[in-house]
């Protein structure tokens, strides 16, 4: 046994560590995904938003062939009417929320940050932060619901899956901005889960179920991906903040020139 | 140079895919049947969120002043595309393209901004440039 004081001893095995992280670095083959210390496919990073494979363009709406038939009646829950006051027909004018999934659909990068206990998942639009546990526990019974739902993530295999209910009624997607004569919106029954696997160093298979017994006969999902944006890290998120100066909300413009 | 490339990058990025990097509905604020070109004195920058808004003196055939109001992108989308609070500045002499604002007032988006030299800075989302 050499004598090597303790101190020397840890230093040296920090060294070996770090050595071995930066050959596992250096010597990784394409397609091997990095991992957290606990084993898990490490998702922390700066992403573009869910959207479909190949796209440049965002996934702000979905794709009306991928829905399942409506129930009886469905269809105008999910389709909701203009009615021309500018509160109900365009809330996010004034600032109210976007909700989720919508707020993380458009085209703005996303932060996730993971540790054991949570993934964080933050888009630069409006600064909308998702705190999602991953221990699987099971959802609240008798909260008031919210705009972006209660998400608990849990691991199966290497894949995240995250179930979110208790949503507050709200519009689904971005389909306003294409008809804006009308909203689709979700139930206060609408459950979603997403399954994030990350498939290699630069891309998230991020699966996308919509299920709102009220609406559709059955749960339907889209197949998106988000791209790495490493330089993104650079600058970090930027901050957006909606009632900074909002001139013209509702259509009627603020005059303090 | 450098703003000219952006220009023609974000020319292109317009034409691919329709961004839509407003906090509200296009249609919601401003028509698409108004647009509005004018070429003016920049007289104040308000370089904040949730778009950046710059305002105009608008001189017309008799000399009479008309200050006009344009909104932009948002400030950080625009400075992660290069573009930042200098690209704009009080006194410049602008030519700006967009669509009036809704309440008829003398406010609109301001999709597109060229310089006197032919410079030429997309401010606006691009759903600001392509309304539908």
């Amino acid at each position: 046994m050499l004598n090597v004081p303790k101190h020397t001893a840890a230093l040296a095995n920090v060294i070996v560590v770090v050595l071995a992280v930066v050959a596992n670095a250096q010597s990784k083959p394409a397609g091997q995904i990095p991992r957290a210390a606990d084993g898990k496919p490490d998702l922390s990073g700066f992403w573009d938003n869910p959207k479909e494979p190949g796209s440049r363009g965002p996934a702000t709406t979905f794709n009306k062939e991928k829905m399942a038939p409506f129930v009886p009646g469905g269809e105008a829950l999910f389709y909701e009417p203009r009615t021309g006051d500018p509160r109900h027909d365009e809330p996010r004018a004034f600032c109210m929320p976007s909700g989720f999934p919508s707020a993380f659909l458009g085209p703005y990068p996303i932060q996730m940050i993971q540790t054991p206990q949570y993934l964080v998942m933050q888009t630069e639009f409006m600064n909308v932060t998702r705190i999602i546990p991953l221990d699987g526990r099971p959802h609240k019974a008798d909260i008031e619901p919210t705009f972006y739902g209660e998400p608990i993530g849990r691991w199966e295999g290497d894949t995240l899956v995250i179930e979110a209910k208790n949503y507050k009624r709200w519009s689904l997607d971005d389909y306003y901005y294409q008809n804006p004569k009308e909203y689709r919106m979700h139930t206060e029954a609408l459950r979603t889960i997403e399954r994030l696997r990350r498939t290699d160093a630069d891309t998230i298979s991020y699966e996308f179920t919509v299920d709102d017994p009220k609406i559709f006969t059955k749960p339907w999902s889209v197949q998106w991906e988000m791209k790495r944006h490493a330089e993104w890290a650079k600058t970090g998120l930027y901050e957006m903040v909606c009632n900074e100066n909002n001139r013209c909300e509702g259509g009627k413009c603020r005059d303090t020139k | 140079m450098r703003i000219r490339l952006l220009a023609m990058t974000l020319g292109l990025l317009a034409g691919t895919a329709p961004f839509l990097l407003a906090h509200h509905s296009f249609s919601a604020e401003y028509d698409s049947n108004q647009p509005v070109k004018v070429t003016g004195v920049v007289t104040k920058v308000e370089w904040q969120n949730p778009h950046i808004w710059f305002f105009v003196d608008v001189k017309d055939a008799q000399g009479k002043v008309t200050n006009w109001g344009f909104s932009g992108g948002p400030p950080g989308v625009l400075q992660r595309r290069g573009i930042t609070r200098s690209a704009l500045k009080t006194g410049d002499t602008v030519i700006v393209e967009g669509f009036r604002a809704r309440d008829g007032s003398n406010n609109a988006s301001g999709g597109k901004v060229t310089f006197a030299d032919g410079r030429s800075v997309f401010t606006a989302s691009n759903e600001d440039t392509a309304p539908r």
